[in-house]
This record gives structure tokens, C-alpha cells and sequence, in this order.
């Protein structure tokens, strides 16, 4: 014990023992600077990602808000009447102002104040629309010029079918071109009583010529296919033929038969609607007539309240997330892109995840651990890299044109020379895209299958299990969180890609939706389909109304970031009832 | 003890102690020279006779193991051991880590096949029928056998599933009988009484004995000719312990039980007969109460008194 206790202070003292300098250790040694890299890094991520966010967020939730409707008189004689949908600032050129006329010079130049020190003048960009008239959707205007600005209380924005809106103020109300109500007020409220009876038979006529025509129509094209297809295959005048021949007349009558009534029914709903007009007149005092089908939703902007505002702001919202596309797209909703985004990730996540799962399983349960394994591995590592356009352009060579041609010419040679499969379409858009996920399935699973225990898998084999009956009933089950992560990167990863749908299917406008309840088979995995992904490109570049469809843009790209986030909500949700089993383990 | 049996039993040690001589001491000192020059024989690869008590030979055996050897690789964990469970008793597996016990208990399922690495020589038989061969059913054979490990691996299920496991994976589709094996097993586990109204709940949320003492009762609900305990209650706390062995006294004479344990008390409070095994092999097996109190070999007196380690 002495000889213990005497020894300790001597270590301490000795030489070899003594505590080192402090001061002299590095920089890294004290941790603080990783802390701030780590945290700047992580505060820089988070800034650009709310930022971004930020800027779709604000963009694209104010597009729909009613906005006040100005008039402005120019120096220069224009007067615009319409929304101010933004503002800039500029420093016109010398040249410019030289080739004005002197007073308006005169006027920008006053704005400008010093020439050796000029300042910016501001300029307004005025949606004014009423394209058939003045051949422009957006004026600019120098706010200097502008001698009169006024908001006139019956000001009223028009949605029209077509030709984009109207900004005018209410003269009259006509029914069969006579005038039976003056001033705006009276016009308004006529109009009020009498829009939602005119729109209800517009929307009913136009599902009568899109889906109940389109079916007959459907039904006379597969009886000519099919009499062609046994043309084809038993020679014109056989005898199978001519009875063929005769079923095919009887169903044409039939539906000729149909097809006349519903055309009746359509032609006796627009000969209603077309009785009712309004008469507007425009900022510059012309007076046009508009036919009161064709106005889609009036808004007298100027006069609404708060509520009022907002349920012009949620009907848009409706219309946006549940109707067609109307105007090359720029206006109207765009349902269709909605469901074809939903139905092609479904599709998409139905080939991709069991085919990914059970590539997994054999590489990480059955293949022997060794080069080739490790080999393919890597290959499969590697796919993740591969540009997406890649997967386009294969999905074209490989899906459309090599097996799709087969099927047609199997099975559809009736139809050719028109491709059915032969081209892009929601199937080979899917497949396209599960080829695209599959790697992200494929690695997550892998990460799964060997989180799970082999404890596990040894009580299982020694109950006398086999290799199946393993998977199935302990390894799957155990699993499955980690594949439903898996499911949920494939899904984020394949709603928003757009690149290779270009090439597979996705249009700028498909007439017929890719599931179909009226007819048989209700889906249709060749047609074509429009994508969210897809719509936001074709607005921001493919547009001639640009500006129109700028704001439209930011409103898409939101709905896809939201219908994105609801995809992973929800699968993250099924992913936490399934690790709720699980939880009592850790 | 005969004379002749003595001689028979300490030729080896001798043999061993003569072999290593005074250099072997010398070297490494102390130790070596406590434990005498056995144990250095068998490190030293030189050829040795298990000592096995002749009282085993009249035992109906259940298990008979013959020359078996195993290599991981080309490291030999197992070399030539010959000895047999005999049915209706519990056998322990005594010896020091890494001396092989947990590997030759895993040959008995096959459950070493999972493991590319290793191969065998010598054979193993259960109830007469060979365990390997080119003509056995691995998956019929383990059905046969039952195994409980070191760690509680209950199934990811409710508790039902996990007892009635190797049924389900039968095909037994028969409710009743289903919930009758169910009851039967837990009941044969001593688990019954605390699971009986959460038989539905997973199995996870049990404790860590109730787990083991599930693991138990998965393995014997398929009626096993022979049970495998691989250190069943190292990861038990005293109390859980306990239960575990009363439990395996239980099973006695109804089931045959093969199992490895480091505690010697338990070896020598549960088992009928003790094997002990050093560096993969098998170096003395008799009944218990000899093995313990007057086992023939010095080495193996030294290891379970606690003088060896
Ligand atoms: N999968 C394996 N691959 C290679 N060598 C192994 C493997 N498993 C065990 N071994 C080796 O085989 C020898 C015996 O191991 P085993 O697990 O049977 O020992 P044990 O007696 O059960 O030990 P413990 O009491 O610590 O469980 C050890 O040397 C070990 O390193
Ligand atoms: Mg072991």
C-alpha cells in the first residue's frame, strides 16, 4: 500500500507524464469551427430551399386574386382599361425620345428631372386584353404619360371561352338581339339571373359532344376496325365477311340513329343559349356584344368586398383544379394534367416497386455474395446516374417503336397504318419512369433486407422454414418500412421528372383522358396524357400569350409541388402505421 | 474405477504431460504449468482420446455425432468428435469461449449450411436417420429438431403467430388445433398464465425472459425429437433464469435437450450428463454428478471449479 501511494505524485511529476500544451493543438481540435461550417452549410440549404418555396408560394397563390380594373388615358390618345399586372422601371434611350412626339418627350424628360444625372421613370404593364379588337393581351404605358387614371365602379372582367378576357363596362342585356335591359346596374342584375341557366346548358351540350358523340363515334371506329381486321384476314366477299358486313350496318344504324338524337339535343340547348347576349362597351367607347354562353365568370372587380374577392378567388380555384384547359392552355384549370401526374406515378409505382423489391431480394437473399453480384450492383448504382432524357430516348426506341409496333402488329393490324401502342402513351410513359425509380427502389430495399436481423432468419430456418416461407412471413414483413421509403423517393422522383415524358406521351393537350368509366375496358394505357410537369413547360416556354401564362406557371408548379408532397404524406403515413409494429423492438 | 479403466483414462494425460516436457513450463509459465500438459496437447494438434464414461453407453441415444470434424475455411473448428445425446435427458456443453460448442450445436439443425465457408467430415444421425447426406430433406430434418438461441429472436407477429410458427408454415389451417398447440406450448414454456389475454400483441413488447421463454415454447410446439439451447439464459436476468430452468426440468423425459451453457452452476443443477470441450474437441463426457465431483481428468476438474481461465 505505502509503496503504492508514494509512487503516484512521482508519476505525475515524471517527465513522460505531464499534461501537454494546450495552445499549441490545432485548430480543428476545438470542434467550434466545424460547428459553424456544419450549421452556415446547413442554414444556406435551408434558406435556398425556402426561398425557393418562398417565391412559388407567393407567385403562384396570388394569380387568382381579383384585381382592381383601372382606366388610364395616355398623352398619346391610348386609353387602356384593364388590370396593372406589374411594374418596372427604365431610362428610355436619347433615340427614343427623339422619335416621340415633342409633348409626350417633354413630359418623360420632366420625369426624368437632370439629364446628366437622369432618373428612372416607372412604366405599367396593363392586361387590357379584348384581344379581337385591339390584337394585344398587355400594353406597357410610362407612368408620366398617363393624364387620367380612374376605377370605374361597373368595370367588369370577363372570362370568355375564347379569344382571352374582356374589359369593359356593362351596357346591356339582349335577348334575340333586342335590347331589354339599359344601364349597368339593371344589366347586371339580369345578367346575374340569367348566366347560371345559360352556363349549365353550355357545359351540358359540351359534355354531350365530347363524351356522348365520342363514344358513339368510338363504337362506329371499332365496327369498321373490326370489319377491316376480317377483311384482312378472311378477303373481302367471303362469306364471313359479308356477315360481318351486315352486323357492321346494322350498327352503324344504330348509332347514326344516336348520333342524330344527341345532335338534336345539342343543336336545341345552343339554339337556348344563343337567344342571350351582353352588350359592353370598352374603355374607348366601342360596343361589342358578346354572347353570354361564352363568358365563363363576370367580375365586377371594382365593387367586390373582401368575401366577394374571395369567392371569385376559391371559384377560380375551382375551376383551375377541376376543368379543362381552355386558351392553348394560359386559362381554365388543368384537371387533366392533374390526373394524368396521379394516374402515371400510380402506374408508375405499381410496375417499379414489386419489380424492384424482387430484384432486391434476389440480389440480397438468394444470388451467392461475390464478383458478380458486386458487379451488378454497381451497375444498378450507376442507372441512378444516368441523365433522365437517356430513359426518354429509350423508353422511345425500346417501348414505343420496338414492342409497341409488335402489339400493334399483333393484335391492332387493323388500325395501321395509325399506331395505338406504337407511339408515347401513359403506358410506356410509366414504364418509362418505373425503369428511371428503379435503382432508388432497389438500393433502399437492399438497406431494408439487411437491416433485418439475421437472428431472425436463423430462428425461422430452425423452425424448419424454407427460404420462401422465410422471406415472406419475417424478412418481407420486417422489411417493409424501409421499402415503403424506398417507394416514397421512387414517387418523388417520378412525379416531378419531366424531361423523358416529353418523349414517351405526355401533350400539351390530350382529348381524352386515360381512364375512361364509360366505356369498356375504362382504361386505356395507350392514349397519350398531359402531365403537371409537362404543362409548366409548355406554359413557360410554348406559349404565345406569355404573360398570361407566367402567373400560371408559378400556380402549376405549386399544385405539382403540393399534389408531391401530399404523395410522399401519405405514403410516409402508411409508413408509420407499418413501423408502429415494429416499435417495441428498438 | 477398474485399474484398467484408470490406466485407459490417464494414458492421454500422461502421454500429454511427457510429450510437452519441461519446456512447454518453462515457456509459458505459470499457467501452463497449473493446468498441466493436456490442454497443451490438444493446442499443439498432437492426436488425443476423448474420455467418455462407460455409464452413457447404456443411454437410448438421440442424437449420435461420429469423427465429425468442421472447418470455417480452412481454420478446423470441430476435430473428431464422437459422442451421443441420450433421449429424454439434458445434455450440457461446457468449455471455454470459442472452443466450438455453439458449432457443434448448430451441426446438429444444419445450421451451419447458411455459412458458405464451412465443411464437414464425419457423420451425425438422428433416431438412426443420417443428418447429412446427399439424400436429406434439410427442412424436413430441422422440423425435427428445435432450437432456441442465445439472444430472444421472437418473430415480428402477434405472440399466436410466433408460438404456432412452424405450424403455419405447414399449412395447418385447423383453428383449434391451432389455438390448442398454442396454449399446450405456452403452457409447456411456463407462459401462459402471463400471456393468456395478449396473445394478439406483438411479441416485441414482451420482456426479454418472457421473449426467451417464447422462443421455448416456438420450438416445442413443433413436438421435436431433440431441443438445441445455445446459452439460453445468458441474456436473463437471475429471476427470468430461474424459470428458464425449472422450465428445461420440466421438459425432462418429455423432450431430449442438447445445451451450451458457460454457468456451471447451471450445468450442474439441470443437466443428467456433462460434456466438456476444449479448442474443438471433446475432451471428457459422463453423467453429471461425476463430470463435477469426480471427473477423471485433472483438466477438466480444473475448468469446472473454476481454477482454469
Ligand atoms: N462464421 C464463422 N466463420 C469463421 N469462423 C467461425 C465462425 N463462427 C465461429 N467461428 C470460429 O469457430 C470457433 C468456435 O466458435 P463457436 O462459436 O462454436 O464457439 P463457442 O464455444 O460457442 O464460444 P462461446 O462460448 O463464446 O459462444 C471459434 O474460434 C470461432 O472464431
Ligand atoms: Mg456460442
Amino acid at each position: 500500500m505505502t509503496l503504492i501511494v508514494s509512487e503516484s505524485p512521482d508519476r505525475a511529476n515524471a517527465p513522460g507524464r505531464r499534461k501537454r500544451d494546450r495552445r499549441r493543438s490545432s485548430l480543428t481540435a476545438h470542434g467550434e469551427p466545424m460547428v459553424w461550417l456544419t450549421g452556415g452549410s446547413l442554414a444556406l440549404c435551408v434558406a435556398m430551399i425556402v426561398g425557393l418555396l418562398g417565391l412559388v408560394l407567393y407567385q403562384g397563390l396570388g394569380t387568382f386574386w381579383p384585381q382592381e380594373i383601372v382606366r388610364l388615358e395616355a398623352a398619346d390618345g391610348r386609353v387602356l382599361l384593364g388590370a396593372i399586372s406589374s411594374r418596372s422601371s427604365y431610362i428610355p434611350e436619347e433615340s427614343l425620345l427623339a422619335s416621340l412626339p415633342p409633348e409626350q418627350a417633354t413630359l418623360l424628360r420632366e420625369a426624368m428631372g437632370d439629364p446628366s444625372d437622369p432618373q428612372p421613370i416607372e412604366r405599367l404593364l396593363v392586361r387590357s386584353e379584348n384581344y379581337e379588337l385591339t390584337g394585344s393581351h398587355y400594353n406597357w404605358i410610362d407612368r408620366p404619360l398617363v393624364v387620367s387614371e380612374e376605377r370605374p365602379t361597373w368595370a367588369l372582367c370577363l372570362e370568355r371561352t375564347e379569344k382571352g378576357r374582356f374589359y369593359g363596362l356593362p351596357v346591356a342585356f339582349l335577348v334575340d338581339g333586342e335590347v331589354v335591359e339599359e344601364g349597368p346596374e339593371a344589366t347586371w342584375k339580369r345578367f346575374g339571373e340569367q348566366h347560371p341557366a345559360v352556363r349549365r346548358r353550355y357545359l351540358e351540350y359540351r359534355r354531350l359532344e365530347k363524351r356522348d358523340l365520342g363514344h358513339v363515334n368510338a363504337d362506329m371506329e371499332e365496327a369498321r376496325l373490326y370489319l377491316r381486321s376480317v377483311a384482312l384476314s378472311k378477303g373481302e366477299g367471303s362469306a364471313a365477311w359479308l356477315d360481318a358486313k351486315a352486323k357492321f350496318d346494322a350498327r352503324e344504324e344504330i348509332n347514326r340513329a344516336r348520333a342524330a338524337e344527341i345532335q338534336g339535343r345539342i343543336d336545341e340547348l345552343k339554339g337556348a343559349n344563343a337567344a342571350f347576349a351582353l352588350r359592353m362597351r370598352t374603355g374607348d367607347d366601342r360596343e361589342v356584344d358578346i354572347p353570354l354562353e361564352r363568358i365563363v365568370r363576370a367580375v365586377p372587380a371594382n365593387q367586390l368586398s373582401l368575401a366577394g374577392k374571395l369567392r371569385v378567388y376559391g371559384s377560380r380555384w375551382r375551376e383551375f383544379l377541376t376543368d379543362d384547359p381552355r386558351e392553348a392552355n394560359s386559362e381554365g384549370g388543368v384537371w387533366p394534367a392533374i390526373f394524368g401526374t396521379l394516374l402515371m406515378t400510380l402506374l408508375m409505382t405499381l410496375m417499379v416497386v414489386p419489380l424492384g423489391v424482387i430484384a432486391a431480394l434476389y440480389l440480397h437473399e438468394y444470388a451467392k455474395q461475390g464478383f458478380i453480384v458486386s458487379l451488378v450492383r454497381i451497375a444498378v448504382n450507376n442507372l441512378a446516374g444516368v441523365p433522365s432524357i437517356v430513359f426518354g430516348v429509350f423508353g422511345l426506341g425500346f417501348f414505343c417503336y420496338i414492342i409497341g409496333s409488335s402489339i400493334d402488329e399483333f393484335f391492332f393490324s387493323a388500325r395501321l397504318p395509325n399506331p395505338t401502342y406504337g407511339k408515347g402513351g401513359i403506358l410506356w410513359a410509366s414504364l418509362t419512369l418505373a425503369l428511371l425509380t428503379l435503382p432508388v427502389v432497389i438500393v433502399a430495399t437492399e438497406e431494408a433486407l439487411a437491416a433485418v436481423p439475421n437472428s431472425m432468419r436463423e430462428g425461422s430456418y430452425a423452425c424448419g422454414a424454407t427460404k420462401w416461407q422465410t422471406i415472406r412471413r419475417i424478412i418481407l414483413p420486417r422489411a417493409q418500412p424501409g421499402i415503403m421509403t424506398g417507394a416514397i423517393l421512387a414517387i418523388a422522383r417520378g412525379a416531378g421528372e419531366v424531361a423523358p415524358l416529353m418523349l414517351v406521351g405526355a401533350v400539351k393537350l390530350a382529348p381524352d383522358l386515360p381512364l375512361d368509366l364509360g366505356r369498356f375496358p375504362y382504361l386505356f394505357p395507350e392514349r397519350s396524357f398531359m402531365h403537371l410537369g409537362f404543362h409548366i413547360y409548355d406554359l413557360g416556354f410554348q406559349s404565345q400569350n406569355s404573360e398570361a401564362a407566367k402567373p400560371m406557371v408559378y400556380t402549376t408548379t405549386l399544385l405539382l409541388i403540393a399534389i408531391v408532397v401530399a404523395l410522399n404524406l401519405s405514403a410516409i403515413w402508411i409508413r408509420a402505421r407499418l413501423r408502429r409494429r415494429f416499435r417495441a423492438a428498438r | 474405477m477398474t485399474e484398467i479403466e484408470k490406466e485407459k483414462v490417464i494414458l492421454p494425460h500422461q502421454a500429454a504431460r511427457q510429450g510437452a516436457g519441461d519446456q512447454a513450463v518453462t515457456q509459458s509459465g505459470h499457467t501452463s504449468a497449473k493446468i498441466g500438459g493436456l490442454f497443451e496437447a490438444i493446442s499443439e494438434g498432437r492426436p488425443f482420446q476423448s474420455v467418455l464414461h462407460p455409464e452413457l453407453a447404456s443411454q437410448e441415444p438421440v442424437v449420435e455425432v461420429e469423427g465429425f470434424n468442421l472447418w470455417y475455411g480452412s481454420t478446423q473448428a470441430l476435430h473428431d468428435i464422437t459422442f451421443s445425446v441420450p433421449k429424454g435427458r439434458v445434455t450440457a456443453l461446457i468449455g471455454p469461449s470459442g472452443c466450438g460448442k455453439s458449432t457443434l450445436l448448430r451441426s446438429v439443425n444444419r445450421m451451419n449450411d447458411l455459412i458458405d465457408s464451412v465443411s464437414i467430415e464425419g457423420s451425425m444421425s438422428l433416431s438412426g436417420d443420417p443428418i447429412y447426406g446427399r439424400s436429406v430433406d434439410v427442412i424436413e430434418l430441422r422440423k425435427r429438431i428445435g432450437m432456441v438461441f442465445q439472444k430472444p429472436n421472437p418473430f415480428p407477429m402477434s405472440i399466436f403467430e410466433n408460438v404456432i410458427y412452424s405450424l403455419r408454415i405447414d399449412g395447418v389451417r385447423d383453428r383449434g388445433l391451432l389455438n390448442q398447440v398454442c396454449e399446450e406450448s405456452l403452457r409447456g414454456a411456463g407462459l401462459w398464465d402471463e400471456v393468456k389475454d395478449r396473445l394478439k400483441s406483438s411479441a416485441l413488447a414482451l420482456s426479454g425472459g418472457q421473449q426467451q421463454r417464447l422462443c421455448i415454447a416456438r420450438a416445442i410446439a413443433a413436438e421435436p425429437e431433440v431441443l438445441l439451447l445455445d446459452e439460453p439464459c445468458s441474456a436473463l436476468d437471475p429471476i427470468a433464469t430461474g424459470k428458464v430452468e425449472d422450465l428445461i426440468e420440466d421438459l425432462k423425459g418429455t423432450y431430449s435437450v442438447l445445451m451450451v451453457t458457460h454457468n456451471m452452476q447451471q450445468a450442474s443443477r439441470v443437466s443428467d450428463n456433462t460434456a466438456f470441450m476444449y479448442l474443438g474437441r471433446l475432451v471428457e463426457y459422463g453423467p453429471t454428478d461425476q463430470v463435477f465431483l469426480g471427473p477423471r481428468l485433472k483438466e477438466t476438474e480444473d475448468y469446472v471449479t473454476g481454477r482454469f481461465g
